[in-house]
């Protein structure tokens, strides 16, 4: 019997330490800093340092997922709307094989960055928790926004978000 | 004889830890694949049961889709 307990015991230990994860990146934390390739073959990679400076609106989002395309699009037209104001739109895709969300890209043209994480580091590190999830980043790396989910009515919010960090910096 | 259970019992608890490995959110294209649906053939699997409910005059409790409302 007593080893029995002692077996058991072994294994919860072994589950906790199985189950302890770092928390998710808040409002109000500093961004992770990430550094993946382009989507696209002939495209530069896109790193923290070279969006240093810029408002930042970061969406994790894979072809699987029905509310990233949905929100995609929006995006692209947020951007044409206040590219010229600073703001910088990458959109990690986490699909894995890439061609996945290839395919997609072809039938919907996105103007903004879009890196390519099939191995989900940027996403381990932003601890993402569902998909899709945003975060609007201040010039400073301040995340001040994290937006998770897309439904009608949240494109708005996230444009006043946008609009605010705009006005500020 | 005790040690050797001791360290069978062990191996069986850490098999148990498969059942903890966690899919994480942007790994859930995995299950989204069709190879991963529980009918194989959706077609199939919906004439299947239309006629399972057609001969037992009975509708519902299966993977078919449907509110419920009897109006299929």
């Amino acid at each position: 019997m007593k080893f029995i307990k002692k077996s058991q015991a072994l294994a919860l230990l072994a589950v906790g330490a199985m189950s302890t994860s770092a928390l998710a990146v808040e409002e109000g934390e500093q961004a992770p800093v990430f550094d993946l390739p382009s989507i696209y073959a002939d495209q530069a990679a896109i790193s923290t340092a070279s969006l240093e400076g810029k408002t930042v609106y970061v969406d994790f989002w894979a072809s699987w997922c029905a509310p990233c395309l949905t929100s995609l699009p929006l995006y692209n037209d947020l951007y044409h709307k206040y590219k010229d104001q600073g703001l910088e739109i990458v959109a990690i895709n986490v699909d894995n094989p890439i061609e996945d969300g290839l395919d997609f890209l072809e039938d919907t043209p996105l103007d903004f960055l879009i890196p390519a994480d099939p191995d989900g580091e940027a996403a381990e590190l932003f601890e993402v928790i569902g998909m899709p999830t945003s975060y609007l980043i201040e010039p400073d790396g301040t995340v001040t926004l994290v937006h998770m989910g897309f439904r009608s009515g949240d494109i708005e919010i996230i444009e006043e978000a946008i609009q605010a960090s705009l006005a500020a910096n | 004889m005790r040690a050797l259970r001791t360290v069978l019992l062990l191996a069986l608890s850490a098999l148990l830890l498969n059942a903890c490995m966690e899919v994480r959110a942007w790994e859930r294209g995995y299950l989204a694949r069709d190879e991963m649906a529980w009918d194989p053939d959706v077609l199939e699997s919906a004439l299947n049961d239309h006629i399972f409910f057609s001969k037992e005059a009975s509708s519902g409790g299966n993977s078919a889709a449907g509110g419920g409302c009897g109006c299929n």
